[in-house]
């Protein structure tokens, strides 16, 4: 297993960035993530971010893109609610780099 | 690899490695870098790579101590995979398989892999086998425990051996493609098979993704997404409103229906990456007026079953799960959707699992093909074929068509729905090469098994659509391959995205009820081929 260093917690990963243990998720380490990456986020990253925390907790798992770009439009407009614009924020894959930062397992199944 | 023998050889260095410029040419459609691929270098120490560099199994190497308790299970496991009382369901093809192989190596040239990489000895389908033969002779023959190497029983069983066919067990998508061409019909895709299944029973090694994430997950939350039933139930809400949006229709989709004739089972998998595949069936099924339903008991709405590629005790949990929902909604068929494996366990399989008096046999259990086959012959729902005017071919499930031989509703459906621009991929029918995703490969993540399936696996896949569409590959025609399966669209996927097939080539991918619903002449189109989702 890898680990990322994290004010001074060893937090561990999977070969694919995500946190095995989905305690350890704190918005800071949001932060940490995407900094990797080259990315600051920002309250755009927040708002897609912010949503898939909450349909986790509602469901324990990740949204399909389908239901995510729907939810955008309805709550901050149709700008925001689009495949386009989500990839823009979020280069590798709304489902998959915005998952990550938001601290959700990656997903399992025939998916 | 000189004899063998080095397949025992007690070293964590790779016994073998992929060369970059030995893999089949994907020339002239693509240029490829020749950067060859490296594992990291703590990982020869923390993993064990040595087969041939690649791994899909994360665990740490076991003490001195354990790898002799290891041994001792292994060589109990083989003895339990030889007795027809403890391996009653596949004792026979297996046994036939390991005893009657003339060597003639026929096999090979018919595997996608030992293809794909460039012609590997170790990925020829009939060598993993070979080392299962010489240790049975080894240890379970008198001529082989006196003998030894003078009757080719040369083989000592050690840790390092059973680790690398733990491996090498998944160096193979179970397409059974070798056995097609094998001249006594042995079955080396079953031998992998009953290797993993020694390894997940006996030794309780088994992919993650299979096993942890997959028919555990499967039987705790009622899928192997993790979707629960109260999730199913908005997804079904949700995709209801979507197709009324998209189609200006108001379709209910039926759930836990008591008396309806049919129980579709989905690949649970299409209602978070495919959902519009689900909107077809419901879309399709309402139009021809079939009296279906869903369920959202747990289980009832994921109809994989991984422990085909893996496991017969969470084969048979998984299903009979499957098998009592549809008993307890009174339904009269039990209707696999587009899904090659579940097509292979409820079509084939179960007809060994079930007990002789079990009322599950009630239940009539059928691929979805034929039934579809049915709606557009018979003219009830209208469709217009100029809407798939489009360059379209069609990727075969190996489930689909060589385990069960349902080849031809599928392809009368695309000629029906098309005007005449269906062609065939070279081979084809119960020929097809696999798309190298088969049997968990698309969608086992750990470690580096994604770069051996990306490399290796789908490369010849990758070769035959290019070919299939060289003659049309301008960007400005859009082209579809179309497959019935969850995991071959996973691989197709992979492969477009990888080797930017849509980007490059505008080669886009579907499964067949979408296609058929493109057709729908009251509805606006369905498919769009000029986007590729994520």
């Amino acid at each position: 297993m890898a680990f990322i260093e994290f004010k001074g917690k060893q937090i561990e990963i999977d070969e694919d960035g995500y946190i095995q243990n989905l305690d350890d998720w704190t918005p800071e380490l949001a932060e940490y993530m995407a900094q990797q990456d080259g990315i600051t986020l920002t309250e755009q990253h927040w708002e897609v971010i912010n949503f898939l925390r909450d349909y986790y907790q509602k469901y324990q798992i990740a949204p399909m893109i389908k239901i995510l770009v729907k939810e955008m439009a309805k709550m901050f407009g149709p700008d925001k609610g689009n495949t386009k614009y989500l990839y823009g924020l979020f280069p590798d894959g709304p489902a998959k780099q915005a998952c990550r930062y938001a601290g959700l397992p990656k997903p399992t199944g025939c998916v | 690899m000189e004899k063998l023998k080095d397949f025992a050889k007690e070293t964590n260095q790779p016994i073998f490695e992929i060369n970059n410029d030995e893999l089949i040419s994907l020339s002239p459609y693509l240029d490829e870098e020749n950067d060859s691929y490296k594992a990291p270098d703590d990982w020869f120490d923390k993993y064990d790579l040595s087969l041939d560099g690649f791994s899909g199994f994360p665990f740490i190497n076991p003490s001195e101590e354990e790898k002799e308790e290891i041994i001792k299970k292994f060589l109990n496991g083989i003895q339990k995979l030889l007795n027809p009382e403890s391996n009653w369901t596949f004792y026979k093809p297996f046994f036939l398989s390991l005893k009657h192989c003339v060597k003639c190596n026929t096999c090979a040239e018919a595997c996608h892999i030992y293809v794909g990489s460039g012609k590997k000895e170790i990925y020829r389908p009939n060598f993993r086998s070979e080392v299962l033969r010489r240790i049975y002779k080894r240890y379970f023959t008198i001529s082989g425990k006196v003998l030894k190497s003078f009757v080719g029983a040369d083989i000592e069983v050690t840790y390092s051996l059973i680790r690398r066919l733990l491996e090498l067990a998944y160096r193979c998508t179970l397409c059974r493609r070798c056995a097609l061409y094998c001249p006594v019909g042995i079955d080396n895709g079953l031998i992998a098979r009953e290797l993993r299944k020694l390894f997940s029973q006996e030794l309780g090694m088994a992919p993650v993704e299979v096993y942890k994430k997959g028919t555990r997950l499967h039987l705790q939350t009622g899928s192997t997404t993790g979707m629960k039933p109260h999730t199913f139930i908005d997804v079904i809400k949700f995709i209801e409103e979507d197709i009324h949006e998209k189609t200006g229709k108001k379709i209910t989709i039926p759930v836990d229906k008591k008396g309806a004739d049919i129980m579709l089972l989905h690949n649970g998998g299409e209602y978070l990456s495919w959902p519009d595949h689900i909107a077809a069936f419901a879309i399709l099924f309402d139009a021809a007026g079939i009296n279906y339903t869903l369920s959202s008991e747990t289980l009832g709405y994921d109809g994989v079953n991984y422990g085909a590629w893996y496991d017969d005790v969470e084969l048979a949990r998984v299903g009979l799960r499957h098998l009592q929902i549809a008993h307890e909604l009174g339904v009269k068929k039990l209707v696999i959707g587009e899904c090659g494996h579940s097509h292979k366990v409820y079509s084939v399989i179960f007809d060994r699992i079930l007990p002789a008096s079990s009322p599950l046999w009630n239940i009539q259990r059928e691929s979805c093909l034929p039934l579809m086959w049915e709606i557009v012959r018979s003219g009830v729902v209208k469709l217009d074929p100029m809407r798939n005017n489009f360059p379209i071919t069609f990727h075969d499930s190996c489930n689909i068509v060589r385990l069960m031989g349902i080849v031809s509703p599928q392809r009368k459906i695309i000629k029906a729905i098309s005007p005449g621009t269906f062609r065939e991929m070279k081979p084809n029918g119960t020929y097809n090469y696999c798309c190298g995703g088969g049997s968990g490969f698309a969608i086992i993540r750990s470690l580096n098994f994604p770069v051996f399936r990306n490399k290796v696996s789908l490369r010849l896949k990758t070769k035959q659509i290019l070919d299939t569409f060289s003659d049309v590959l301008n960007q400005d025609i859009p082209k579809v391959v179309v497959a019935t399966c969850s995991n071959c669209k996973g691989s197709l996927r992979d492969i477009m995205k990888i080797y930017e097939l849509f980007h490059k080539y505008k080669i886009n991918y579907s499964g067949l009820a979408d296609l058929i619903v493109n057709a729908i002449t009251d509805i606006p189109p369905f498919l769009n081929l000029e986007e590729m989702e994520e």
